[in-house]
């Protein structure tokens, strides 16, 4: 008990709780309890705007128009039908999720500034009808006289109970980001606002998983709006507008993206800091954004990143650390036995604006075989790579995995029929132990998903099991020791060992490795190349990018040269090395050029 | 009032508009960054002009390098505390920096210039010009000349001279261009300037007719975003067109429709542009690089 | 002007989240005035200039407390938002005892601030014309400039009645404001027996152009424009009519009627201007208004504006209630309900549901200058032309 309290920076907040509660009970007046009525009300829109922004990383302009439609629906039900809190609430929370689900799927394919600007533009449109359909909003003034909230005849009228009613749904809320962000799922999203590419290649559905945050922000915005509007009586244009969505940015980078405390103490700090600062009148808004702006500068990663930063610097940092025990991987169907190839790739095309990185490119692997491709600098082979593991799709040319053409399948399906590979740059979650980095490549496979943590009570079997699968991993790769670092802080050339468990975690049939001994030393590379070999015994077919021969010699059994985006020369090793149109594609058609290279140490 | 002359009033505004935009566009090619305090920055710009022309009663033409001067060192202070601590978090950090910007100008505008809305003085003079059937006001005719010339010569900066060569090659990747010697946080802050430069200048000629008040940037930043995504981001020519296009856009569509119905419309065709065209309607499709 | 000074803020040790509660709260030490007085008004955000008026009305008028009364009036700002208004007015409010309130002239927040001065049991002095303020039955609210549902009667009625025009353009902007009066607008009009030939309420605050408005303005083939728009729309609506040579009368709302709008103006582009204002204090038509307006001028360095004058004669007939004996809020209340006061601008008396302001001038500029001449008097139903 003792040590879970002194882990991380549980005992400050709990504190910090307490002190709250205390405060609360026996010292405010009506106006802090209003004011901390509203803390909990912006708490519970960030909190839902940590899914979109903090978790999947995606900057939604659009949280406010969710709080302001929420309150919308409970002013015009409340005002004009006389419903009451139990028919008001739900439907609050239903518009807004509603909104969510059909703009979300067309604009969650859009990136990063576009997604942005599309959420602004929406929420821009919902706040012209707001302004503009009066008959219904009431205009620019609003809509006034909204009860507070009635539950079977009982009415939440007095500040301290309104204050607790707030509270109990936030504490709700966090109960449910806790459930939702905890364990798989929030380690998945980590490591795919960290990096798509990387996500998607161990079957993560990016599309799915950043649907569900979006979804989930809706809902918590039209609850948070729903309150305001019953705290406040009124709801206004000003609910929707976009000082508000600047606010509730603010107040979640200033808190923290992700972390439920972040939520609070940044709801929390906003709201005071205005209050601090209403009186110096015209002044306040400028202190207001000057603390708001040095809190960024010095603390980037929120208050509570700070608090966690600043934690680590102190003793009885690290709790024990078990290791999970070690799991026998699961066992594949058999191939059938008359299989010849595994993967076969047929006349692959793709340009980009003018630049045919691939032009023509065939191959095909047989089970258990380890195959190196070569070829010079852009010769196409991480592009052939991208194409393969459905990163890129090709515009000519097909793919057939196990005899399925998987030519136009998303990247997450492809990982899931049991392909797996690493980068040619590290991808990793840097803030994640080794153990979580691996055990994640379990996630996809397992489908992990909202559902699934919404229903998962108690103890997450499916990460303990995929933790045991990572720990087989890590051990079959040398790194069992490290296993509950963060990624961040290994050396490279153990993060690079970390990337190619996790890609053997998944237990694939395939594993595409693009450049893994880039940056080893020698002894590193020779490891490497025993423990990737081991693999090709236990029937993974490998296939290896790399410049570096010495290392593919040690490990390829057949050797395969791209160059200008086609295979030039196929078989064994030293064929290939010495094959004329690899020499000429490596050192130009300059035949002294060539008579040195052959001359030379091979 | 004909189509031409509705026409001919939306390119007036939109010429401005443009020249915001491609501020905007400086300082995303050189950040790779939103910059949302630019509207605050225009704003920003109208006022100095007027402090300037309440100075010495001079005709803004002259006084335009001066606010040119004085917000390209705005815009070098905005880089060194919104930018630079910020430099190696990802671009929504800064974003939420300039937006904190954004308040802290608009606030400031308040306390030194009071709440209401002020006029600048006229580019040259104030009063309307006849084109045959169409009439122009000089101050709308100016603003036409002062973006086109200062569109040219940006062009010229960008693709004919060594350190426009620099600040390009800086945009594109800020770390090859320092292995390779180039003084990238100078030309980082430099671009900023510039940005903020243009947008003060289009800032000191739109206060004339339409006035600077605390809050007036807001829009304007959000226009030149959207001019910016329609036009193909990070295209300072795509940047000019989509402040055209958006600006006759609204005027014709209110005059025909309503101002509500042209506000609508722009976000609704944005989302469809995005729909149909995520590239912007002059960018280039390219896949996503891994 | 009095600022209270900044409280301590430096108490922000571990655990952070109590420091944050305990500083807000902390804080006002009680003082030897006899009232205490809150100013709660938009001093930040789109309504600041308005605010900043009322405001300046309101210190004047408690700086001048009369009958030896010493009030203590710190001011909260809104910020032009309603959450903000409630949050300032609770704060005004809960800290110590007050007499009455002087608040916002921004009808939303007036809509916000209602329930917390039921709940103190405070009298709120305003002079926010939104008309359903004192139409909802809360007693708490008190009103100094005329209800706009009264004064847009003065506007419509001499568009119709004096100026005999009967082809109008009612345009209007999206503000709370502009929506308000183009509504009441429409149903003068209508009473008046004239449907506008043009109706366009969808100018949005920081629209630039409006030649596409004037475009269609002139194709209905109006013969007047009536405008109802806070200043910056209204004035750029009123100026690019004049540039553009459309020669049309225009009769606007009060909000022109401000010293800060007509200095955008030349005086001759004000030529045929007309506007409709609770009084106008910068035409200094009395000897009162003059002794008070050149006041304002010296305290301030500002030409007042109506809504300054309002806000004065609220606050002060506030203050000379105490000095006559309203010691409690419900006193004041009370007096405030029933008692007669001979203001600067103009006599108030309640008409049972807290509208304490029923006078309205028609003013014009004539080119020469930017103060404009009272052209008629509209004092409860009747229209006294000068």
């Amino acid at each position: 008990m003792a040590s879970w309290l002194l882990t991380g920076i549980r005992l400050p907040l709990i504190a910090g709780t307490a002190a709250l509660i205390l405060y609360a009970v026996g010292f405010a007046n009506l106006y802090d309890l209003r004011v901390l009525t509203l803390c909990g009300i912006y708490a519970l829109l960030v909190l839902g705007f940590q899914f979109v922004f903090g978790h999947a990383g995606a900057v939604s302009l659009a949280q406010a128009t969710f709080f302001g439609i929420g309150g919308y629906i409970t002013g015009i039900l409340a005002t004009r039908f006389g419903f009451s809190f139990p028919l008001t609430f739900p439907l609050s929370i239903a518009g807004p999720v509603l909104l969510a689900v059909i703009i979300g799927t067309p604009v969650l394919k859009l990136e990063e500034h576009y997604f942005s600007l599309a959420t602004l533009g929406i929420g821009l449109v919902v706040l012209l009808l707001a302004i503009q359909w009066s008959d219904v909003t009431g205009g620019t003034n609003g809509l006034a006289g909204i009860r507070p909230v009635q539950i079977a005849g009982f009415e939440v009228a007095d500040r301290r109970s309104v204050l607790w009613f707030v509270w109990g749904i936030v504490a709700l809320g966090c109960v449910l980001a806790h459930q939702v962000t905890r364990g798989f799922l929030g380690n998945a999203y980590h490591l795919m606002r960290e990096n798509r590419e990387a996500a998607a290649s161990l079957g993560l559905n990016i599309a799915e998983l950043r649907f569900g945050a979006f979804v989930l922000s809706a809902a918590y915005g039209g609850a948070a709006g729903a309150l305001m509007a019953h705290v406040l009586h009124v709801v206004s244009p000003e609910n929707l507008d976009f000082g508000l969505m600047i606010t509730c940015l603010t107040m979640t980078v200033i808190g923290g993206r992700t972390q439920i405390a972040g939520a609070i103490l940044g709801a929390g700090l906003i709201v005071y800091l205005r209050e601090w600062f209403r009186v110096l009148e015209n002044y306040y808004m400028v202190a207001y954004g000057t603390v708001a702006l040095v809190i960024l500068i010095l603390a980037p990663y929120g208050l509570v990143g700070a608090l966690e930063r600043l934690r680590l610097l102190l003793p009885g940092t690290s709790s024990v650390a078990r290791l999970p025990q070690p799991l026998a991987p699961p066992v594949r169907p058999a191939l059938p036995p008359d299989a010849e190839t595994l993967l076969q790739v047929e006349d692959i095309a793709l340009a980009f604006g003018g630049v045919r990185a691939l032009n023509g490119a065939s191959l095909s692997c047989r089970p258990g075989e380890i195959i190196g491709l070569i070829g010079p600098n852009g010769s196409g082979k991480t592009t052939l790579l991208n194409v393969i593991s459905g990163l890129y799709s090709c515009q000519r040319g097909k793919v057939v995995f196990l005899g399925r053409d998987i030519t136009k399948e998303p990247a997450h399906s492809i990982a899931r029929l049991g392909m797996a590979r690493t980068f040619q740059h590290i991808h990793l979650a840097d803030d994640l132990s080794v153990l979580d980095n691996i055990a994640l490549a379990r996630a996809g496979i397992d489908g992990v998903g909202l559902v699934q943590s919404l229903t998962t009570i108690g103890r997450d079997r499916r990460l303990e099991t995929a933790r045991g699968l990572a720990m087989t991993a890590a051990e079959r790769l040398g790194i069992a020791e490290v296993a509950m670092e963060p990624c961040g802080r290994l050396p490279y050339g153990t993060r690079r060992r970390v990337e190619v468990a996790r890609a053997l975690a998944a237990a694939p049939r395939v594993l595409l490795l693009d450049e893994p001994a880039a940056g080893l030393n020698e002894l590193e590379q020779r490891d490497l190349a025993d423990r990737i070999r081991t693999l090709g015994a236990d029937g993974i077919t490998v296939l290896v990018v790399e410049h570096n021969l010495v290392f593919l010699a040690a490990l390829a059994e057949r050797l395969i040269c791209l160059d200008r985006g086609k295979v030039i020369a196929s078989g064994l090793p030293e064929a290939v090395r010495r094959a004329p149109a690899v020499i000429e594609a490596y050192l130009g058609s300059d035949p002294d050029m060539q008579e040195l290279a052959l001359a030379g140490p091979p | 009032m004909t189509f031409v002359q509705l026409a001919i009033n939306g390119v007036a505004l939109g010429a401005a508009y443009a020249l915001v935009a491609i501020g905007f566009v400086f300082i995303i090619n050189a950040t790779s960054a939103v910059n949302f305090a630019h509207g605050d920055l225009v704003m920003a710009g109208g006022y100095v002009a007027i402090s300037l022309g309440s100075l010495a009663t001079l005709p803004v033409i002259v006084t335009l390098p001066l606010v040119a001067a004085i917000m390209f060192v705005v815009g070098v202070a905005v880089a060194l505390i919104a930018y630079f601590p910020l430099i190696n978090r990802p671009p929504a950090t800064v974003f939420i920096s300039t937006l904190l910007c954004g308040i802290v100008l608009q606030n400031l505008f308040l306390i030194l210039f009071g709440p209401q809305a002020r006029a600048a003085p006229p580019l040259i003079k104030s009063g309307m010009m006849h084109l045959g059937a169409v009439d122009i006001s000089i101050q709308a005719a100016g603003t036409l000349a002062v973006a086109a010339a200062l569109i040219g010569l940006q062009y010229l900066v960008f693709a004919r001279t060594q350190i426009g060569r620099r600040l390009r090659a800086t945009a594109q990747d800020r770390q090859m261009a320092q292995a390779v010697g180039i003084r990238a946080y100078v030309m980082i802050a430099g671009t900023f300037g510039a940005g903020t430069a243009l947008a003060g200048v289009a800032g000191a000629l739109l206060a004339n007719q339409f006035f600077v008040y605390p809050t007036g940037g807001i829009p304007l930043s959000v226009y030149a975003y959207i001019a910016v995504v329609i036009g193909g981001w990070g295209s300072i020519a795509g940047a000019v067109i989509g402040a055209m296009m958006i600006s006759v856009f609204q005027v014709v569509v209110s005059a025909y429709v309503s101002y509500a119905v042209a506000t609508g419309l722009l976000y609704f065709v944005l989302l469809l542009v995005f729909f149909f065209r995520p590239q912007g309607i002059f960018g280039e499709l390219v896949q996503r690089r891994v | 002007m009095k600022i209270p000074p900044p409280r301590r803020m430096g108490a922000t040790a571990v655990p952070v989240i109590v420091g944050l509660c305990l500083t807000a709260g902390a804080g006002n030490v009680a003082n030897a005035a006899d009232a205490y007085l809150p100013i709660v008004m938009p001093i930040t955000g789109f309504l600041s200039v308005e605010g900043g008026s009322q405001r300046n009305g309101a210190v004047m008028a408690l700086e001048q407390a009369p009958g030896g009364v010493k009030a203590d009036f710190p001011i909260f700002d809104t910020g032009t938002s309603a959450t903000g208004a409630a949050t300032a007015l609770d704060k005004a409010l809960s800290s110590q005892k007050a007499i009455a309130a002087a608040v916002t002239v921004f009808g939303t927040e007036m809509v916000a601030m209602m329930p917390i001065a039921a709940e103190y049991k405070v009298p709120l002095l305003t002079i926010s014309g939104l008309a359903k303020i004192t139409e909802s039955g809360n007693p708490y609210i008190f009103r100094f400039l005329p209800n706009d549902r009264e004064i847009k009667v003065a506007h419509a009625r001499y568009v119709v009645e004096v100026m005999k025009k009967t082809k109008i353009a009612l345009i209007s902007d999206t503000t709370a404001y502009g929506q308000g009066g183009f509504a009441l607008l429409q149903e003068d009009f209508g009473k008046l027996g004239t449907k506008p030939v043009f109706e366009d309420n969808s100018i949005a605050p920081d629209t630039k152009d409006m030649s596409p408005l004037l475009a269609k303005v002139k194709a209905s083939g109006a013969d007047v424009i009536v405008l109802h728009a806070v200043s910056t729309p209204m004035t750029l609506i009123t100026k690019q009519i004049k540039s553009t040579g459309l020669n049309l009368p225009i009769v606007n709302s009060s909000s022109i009627v401000e010293p800060t709008a007509t200095a955008l103006f030349e005086p001759a582009e004000l030529t045929g201007v007309c506007a409709e204002t609770p009084s106008a204090p910068e035409s200094r038509p009395t000897p009162a208004i003059k002794a008070w307006a050149d006041a304002y001028l010296k305290r301030f360095n500002l030409e007042p504006d109506g809504l300054a004058l309002g806000q004065y004669d609220g606050v002060m007939m506030a203050l000379t209630l105490v000095g006559k004996g309203a010691k409690t809020p419900e006193d004041l209340r009370a007096a405030l309900q029933k008692e007669t006061y001979q203001g600067v601008a103009m006599s108030y008396k309640s008409n049972g549901h807290g509208d304490l302001a029923h006078d309205a001038d028609i003013v014009c500029w004539d080119g020469t200058s930017r103060i404009p001449k009272i052209v008629a008097h509209y004092a409860g139903e009747q229209l006294i032309l000068k």
